[in-house]
């Protein structure tokens, strides 16, 4: 048994390619620079809020806060707050305000650290800002996770809707790069492997699965056959690929984070609206997948995620429902 | 939405007021918190915390060097053990929904002490944390692949975990689910807790007058949660049920709670109508209660508003400390006990009313009786959340 598929009303995004859907996609098509690390640029992460709501909010608070305010402008929600609901998933959290709170231990001693890199060092600090933002007072909740965080996070609010706890839920993934993990990640790889590192945010504000939306999202189902498959690259291929038309991965403009899903999940949903297929072509090797290019594989109207580790996987279904206008 | 009954099949529980389930109710009903006067590593704070004792088990590989996952396990196996569970056999329908504060965070103050001078330092204690997702570990270390959550919404991440299993089986994704909190006394914690000016340097004492804030403690507290078709087919029984779960947010400030107690006033009244339950049905609350002057004065506000003025409550801190990400496992543990053994203990720490607070604990071994108990928690970010148990007759 699966919970129904949720709507997807509404999109926000702050991204190493930027923040405006249409710059994404349009970037996200294109080729681009191979790098080691793709960060978000920080003219994106101006105050949005006319009350400076921001105001003392980190790097990690000011992407989470702002892909969540995008995403919930496009709901046009017009119900009680009380029905609202949010989740944001992160691998790492802020750990650069962590690290902070412990420059502040070893520099001062324990008793003098400052109260404010505390506070903002916890994960829920970005759940409590966009709360507050937003004036949302449904269940709030912080997950983190290294793989399947968005994934689980999607299940969560299906359940939530299923359920009518909530009418509407903002669901999102934020991963900051921070210098300790850009220092030390490349030391957890095996020698010769390389990839970009990737940070920003992605939030959904997701509906019923009846009040319409651009697409629908299903992360409570076993992986299931889709026009395209989007998948990190390089990943291990510890399990066969489910099948489909076409394989692409938008890691290469992204960068990797902990919440890769979420940001593939955007990736696919951008390709519903364009005649031709976004992102990068996946060398699908050892699956058996037809090679890109084949005819009419621009219009698709299905995609999934695929994540896999050692010994699990986790997948979204997006479905389209309409084209974007 | 109509449900079919949650049951709480087994229960685990340990910290500084026992390691299992019998030494916890004897500290109970000797009424006597046994702080450590000590931190148990250098610092340059001094404070009372609330400190685990007992031997933990020893786990394969990089699993053994969080403390917080086996405080987990120490608890998950008491609970699997009531439960009648030996062991699982990969089921696909067995998730996992654990709460924690300290495991999510690499507060290794050698390693980044070592790092910022520049002296490349071993990558074991970021590898010892990247295998401590607390729910991703669980799950590993007994073989199964449902749904994982690791929860980390501050003090009410136990609470919470147990609501998100509960929809979990609520809406048929799982037949079980192991759900609750773990966490351990960390330095940075107590430093950033101490920075917050709500850090007592004298025993904590919940909803008193003289309340000068909270003592830091560790443990961990784990339900096993059961479908109703689940639990009969294999032919077990229980007599209690997770009977409401609510959450919500008082969207007010980042660290302390709303005044008026907005977003856990919501809360319970979600979980009580969940249950279709009024709040004259429910026996005693097993409050947040940190001895913090905020908070209790808040919780105390909307316990007397929901609860009426005649409202029984204890806190347990003053037997645990704060758990944080423990706290609401440990107390839904502790709720479900009051319902057991019918009778809840003192609040340890509570001598007099607080002008500030309209209602008090009981300051005595309570007799109580009646079907249903609930478990309140508040965090940081504003969230608040309650648990409803019920003894079934």
């Amino acid at each position: 048994m699966s919970c129904p598929p949720a709507s997807i009303l509404g999109i926000g995004a702050v991204t190493p390619v930027g923040r405006d859907l249409s710059t994404i996609a349009e970037r996200i098509s294109g080729p681009i620079e191979p790098a080691e690390i793709l960060r978000v640029s920080d003219d994106l992460l101006a105050d949005p809020t006319s009350s400076r709501g921001l105001r003392r909010a980190d790097r990690f608070v000011r992407m989470a806060a702002i892909a969540a305010i995008d995403s919930f402008a496009n709901a046009d929600f017009k119900g009680s707050m009380e029905r609202v609901g949010l989740i944001v998933t992160s691998g790492f959290g802020p750990h650069g305000r962590g690290f902070k709170f412990l420059d502040g231990i070893l520099d001062c001693g324990d008793a003098e650290a400052l109260p404010t890199d505390f506070s903002h060092s916890v994960h829920g600090a970005a759940a409590s800002y966009i709360a507050g933002l937003l004036d949302l007072r449904g269940p709030s909740l912080s997950t983190t996770d290294f793989l399947f965080g968005f994934e689980q996070a999607i299940v969560l609010a299906q359940c939530w809707l299923a359920e009518r706890t909530c009418e509407r839920v903002i669901v999102g993934a934020v991963e900051e790069l921070g210098k300790v993990l850009i220092e030390c990640a490349p030391r957890l790889l095996p020698a010769g492997k390389t990839f970009p590192l990737g940070e920003g945010a992605v939030f959904f504000a997701l509906g019923p699965e009846s009040a319409g939306g651009i697409a629908k999202i299903d992360a409570s189902a076993q992986a299931a056959a889709a026009e395209l498959v989007i998948v990190d690259e390089p990943m291990i291929f510890a399990k066969p690929l489910p099948q489909a038309k076409s394989a692409r991965t938008f890691s290469p403009y992204f960068g990797h984070t902990a919440s890769n899903s979420a940001f593939q999940a955007l990736g696919g949903l951008l390709s519903f609206s364009n005649a031709r297929l976004l992102g990068s072509p996946v060398s699908t090797r050892p699956s058996p997948l037809p090679s890109p290019g084949v005819p009419g594989e621009g219009v698709i109207d299905t995609a999934l995620t695929f994540r896999t580790s050692c010994d699990s996987s986790a997948s979204i279904l997006i479905t389209k429902t309409r084209r974007y206008q | 939405m109509k449900r079919s009954p949650v049951w709480i099949a087994g229960l685990g529980v340990v910290s500084a007021a026992g390691g299992n389930v019998r030494q916890t109710l004897a500290s109970f009903a000797e009424g006597i918190a046994n702080p450590s006067p000590r931190l148990p590593f250098e610092s340059g704070i001094s404070c009372p915390t609330f400190q685990v004792r007992d031997e933990l088990p020893a786990l394969p590989g990089r699993y053994n060097q969080s403390r917080s996952l086996r405080l987990a396990m120490k608890a998950l196996r008491e609970a699997m053990e009531e439960a009648g569970i030996s062991r699982f056999y990969g089921e696909t329908r067995i998730g996992v929904a654990i709460g924690t504060t300290v495991a999510s965070q690499l507060n290794n103050i050698p390693f980044y002490d070592a790092y910022r001078r520049n002296l490349n330092p071993p990558l074991d204690p970021v590898l010892d944390y990247l295998s401590a997702n607390l729910a991703h570990a669980v799950g590993d270390i007994l073989g199964i692949t449902g749904p994982r959550l690791t929860i980390v919404n501050a003090c009410s991440s136990g609470t919470d975990a147990l609501g998100a299993a509960k929809h979990w089986l609520d809406t048929g994704l799982c037949d079980v689910a192991i759900a609750g909190g773990a966490d351990e006394l960390n330095r940075v914690a107590i430093a950033g807790f101490w920075s917050l000016g709500v850090t007592s340097a004298q025993p904590c004492a919940p909803f008193d007058r003289d309340r000068a804030g909270l003592n830091l403690g560790e443990g961990a507290g784990i339900l096993i949660l059961e479908s109703d078709s689940h639990l009969r087919r294999r032919g077990a029984k229980s007599a209690f049920q997770l009977a409401g779960f609510g959450a919500a947010c008082d969207a007010h400030h980042l660290t302390a709670p709303h005044p008026e107690g907005r977003g856990l006033n919501a809360a319970i009244n979600e979980a009580l109508a969940q249950a279709g339950v009024s709040p004259n049905q429910v026996s005693f609350i097993n409050a947040h209660g940190t001895a913090t002057a905020d908070n209790d004065r808040a919780e105390g506000k909307v316990l007397e508003r929901v609860f009426g003025p005649a409202v029984q409550f204890i806190s347990t801190k003053g037997y645990t400390g704060h758990t944080l990400g423990a706290a609401g496992g440990l107390e839904a543990g502790f709720t479900l006990l009051g319902l057991r053994e019918k009778w809840i203990p003192r609040s340890a720490g509570f001598a007099n009313n607080a002008d500030d607070i309209p209602i008090a604990p009981v300051n005595r071994r309570t007799d109580i009786s009646g079907e249903y108990a609930m478990s309140t928690s508040l965090a940081f970010g504003g969230n608040n959340s309650a648990v409803l148990i019920r003894r079934v007759t």
